[in-house]
């Protein structure tokens, strides 16, 4: 689910790390306010527990093998609230980039709104929709699989959505579409089994914790219209991705067909659709490399020569930088 | 578990390790950014922008068998994406190394360029997180105005995450001492969540406990450090070697390289 930074264009990047970082600023100085030294310390060790939580992992059904955890955003939503949630699972997101190198650097935007902002919103608000202010347990629980399916699949097809606009891939809006919402439909149901079952342990071990949960339901139509304007608002993005798919595929165009294995294509270079696709690339790059890469057409052998250059030289430098570092470096002491 | 496990390199005292916190993490996000610029089946020039990193983390006197392993196992996700590339562009394009040119599938062009960019952008945020401390990371991301909020909530992370982390292994510890088979797929859940939410619980009650030190210490709403963070000539020195070396790449190399093709 972590995207990574190759998976991203640098538009894409931009937009989504302002987009994040928007939200959480307006996040932050919304609960600024209310935000005593108990909150605090609760928010920070939440974060180290969910953290912990990924350890915990147990056996999938029909799986041997593979084994499932808990990713927690609808878990730490129903109990924090959705804002302090953001916060919280915002801070894992950012610590698992920069200390456990999952996801990257400028992938950081998108992933906070993927795994932090959307499913504690989408999660928080349909548990309230369907929880309501009843107390009745069998529906809370329901609530829960319910928020929990709709937050990994509402994380899914954002991230589908994020590496389409970038066309950094190849793979066709629709399958990859289907294959994320399929995977995430399991991690969704999963992840919905552990937090019901997490929720009705702690029901019946500490009650006193769980009754503020339980216990308010005032927001609950406003909660519905929000989540409904939520899922409606991602499920047009994931629909509008696939009826573009076609125009959208114009590198695609021009390729071989996926469900022919053998077919091989006949068109050659100087196809002009090939031509428009660079053309594409040039000005979506940034970088209008297309020119140079005539170039490169035109006279493979010197291309070759200038790139093989590149590549030797780089390695050149690399064993000279390892070497001089080798012998400047002082001895080390022999303890350790 | 002690709190320098994942970080047990940031301690150095290199030329890089001295640098100011804010400069490394720009400088790790324009070069992040650069490498991503360059064009999707470019391959030759990763090798250049490699040097980079390479040399940060040779200075700083980091194994390399470390970053690489770490490296290797975060790969997955971005492998199965890449290497879907080949299954929807078979069209051959020319490749030209030296002396000998020979066709390959644009899709595996596309795929090893994207698993190179991974790899040189991933030894970026190695050369940057091995090399500074996470509180100063976290001093010069509030220089730069992050909200204090966040701010606070990522030391507190930090600070409790390896507490935490001590007390699930303790649990997981006991459930594989005593559990010596699978036991059907609602029991190991049952389990699994009665120790989720027995952690859970101890984490409440732990903050709770951080909560009340916290007040007996006088805690007001804000975090006081003695750190004083200044830009000194070190740090110019290395923004002027990093904009040298990103702007010869970027302008003397990658013309020559043709952007496309290995």
């Amino acid at each position: 689910m972590h995207m990574a930074n190759e998976l991203i264009s640098i538009p894409v990047s931009g937009v989504t790390i302002g987009a994040a970082a928007a939200s959480l600023g307006l996040i932050c100085s919304r609960i600024r306010r209310e935000l005593v030294s108990e909150k605090i310390a609760l928010m920070g060790v939440l974060g180290a527990f969910v953290f912990a939580a990924q350890m915990v992992n147990f056996q999938l059904p029909l799986m041997p093998g593979t084994s499932g955890h808990l990713i927690g955003a609808v878990f730490l939503a129903t109990i924090l609230g959705p804002n302090l949630a953001v916060i919280v699972l915002s801070s894992v997101v950012i610590i698992q980039c920069l200390l456990f190198q999952d996801g990257g650097l400028l992938a950081l935007g998108c992933n906070i709104i993927n795994i932090a902002i959307v499913p504690s919103y989408v999660g928080y608000f349909v548990y309230r929709a369907i929880a309501g202010d009843r107390k009745n347990k069998t529906r809370l629980l329901a609530a829960a699989v319910v928020a929990c399916v709709l937050a990994a699949e509402a994380g899914s097809v954002l991230v589908v959505v994020e590496a389409t606009v970038s066309r950094v891939l190849l793979v066709p809006v629709g399958t990859f579409l289907a294959t994320m919402a399929g995977v995430h439909l399991l991690v969704g149901a999963m992840e919905g089994v552990i937090t019901v079952a997490i929720l009705s342990y702690l029901t019946t071990v500490r009650p006193d914790l769980m009754e503020g949960i339980t216990a308010d339901g005032i927001l609950s139509r406003k909660a519905a219209i929000i989540s409904l304007v939520i899922i409606t608002i991602i499920t047009a993005a994931g629909f509008s991705l696939l009826a573009c798919g076609k125009p959208d595929g114009l590198e695609w165009s021009y390729l071989e067909r996926p469900d022919r294995p053998d077919f091989k294509p006949l068109i050659v270079n100087e196809d002009m659709r090939i031509k428009a696709a660079d053309e594409f690339h040039g000005k979506i790059a940034l970088m209008p490399d297309y020119s140079a890469r005539g170039a490169s057409e035109e006279h493979p052998v010197s291309a070759g020569w200038t790139s093989l250059a590149g590549i030797v030289g780089s390695a050149v430098c690399m064993g000279i930088i390892w070497l001089f570092a080798k012998l400047l470096r002082p001895a080390k002491p022999a303890t350790k | 578990m002690h709190h320098s496990y994942l970080d047990k390199y940031a301690d150095g005292d290199s030329f890089f390790h001295c640098l100011d916190s804010r400069v490394k993490f720009l400088a790790a996000v324009a070069f992040s950014a650069f490498v991503l610029l360059s064009g999707p089946k470019a391959i030759a020039v990763l090798f250049c922008f490699a040097v980079g990193p390479f040399a940060v983390l040779i200075w700083a006197d980091i194994p390399l068998s470390f970053v690489f392993r770490r490296i290797l196992a975060v790969c997955p996700f971005v492998l199965i994406l890449a290497l879907s590339g080949p299954f929807y562009d078979r069209l051959p394009e020319n490749v030209a190394v030296g002396p000998y040119v020979f066709s390959l599938a644009g899709g595996w062009l596309r795929c090893i360029s994207i698993l190179g960019k991974f790899t040189v952008t991933m030894m970026t945020l190695f050369a940057l997180v091995c090399t500074t401390r996470f509180a100063d990371l976290l001093a010069g991301l509030e220089k730069m105005r992050l909200p204090q909020v966040l701010i606070i909530q990522l030391g507190m992370l930090y600070r409790y995450l390896f507490v935490l982390m001590d007390r699930v292994h303790h649990i997981l510890r006991a459930r594989s001492t005593r559990k010596l088979r699978n036991l059907g797929f609602r029991r190991e859940t049952e389990i699994a969540a009665a120790m989720a939410g027995s952690l859970f619980i101890r984490s409440i009650e732990t903050s709770q406990k951080i909560h009340i030190a916290m007040q007996a210490r006088g805690f007001c709403g804000q975090f006081h450090s003695m750190r004083t963070m200044e830009i000194t000539r070190r740090d110019i020195f290395f923004i002027a070697g990093v904009i040298i070396f990103l702007g010869l790449i970027q302008w003397g190399v990658k013309p020559f390289m043709g952007g496309a093709f290995l």
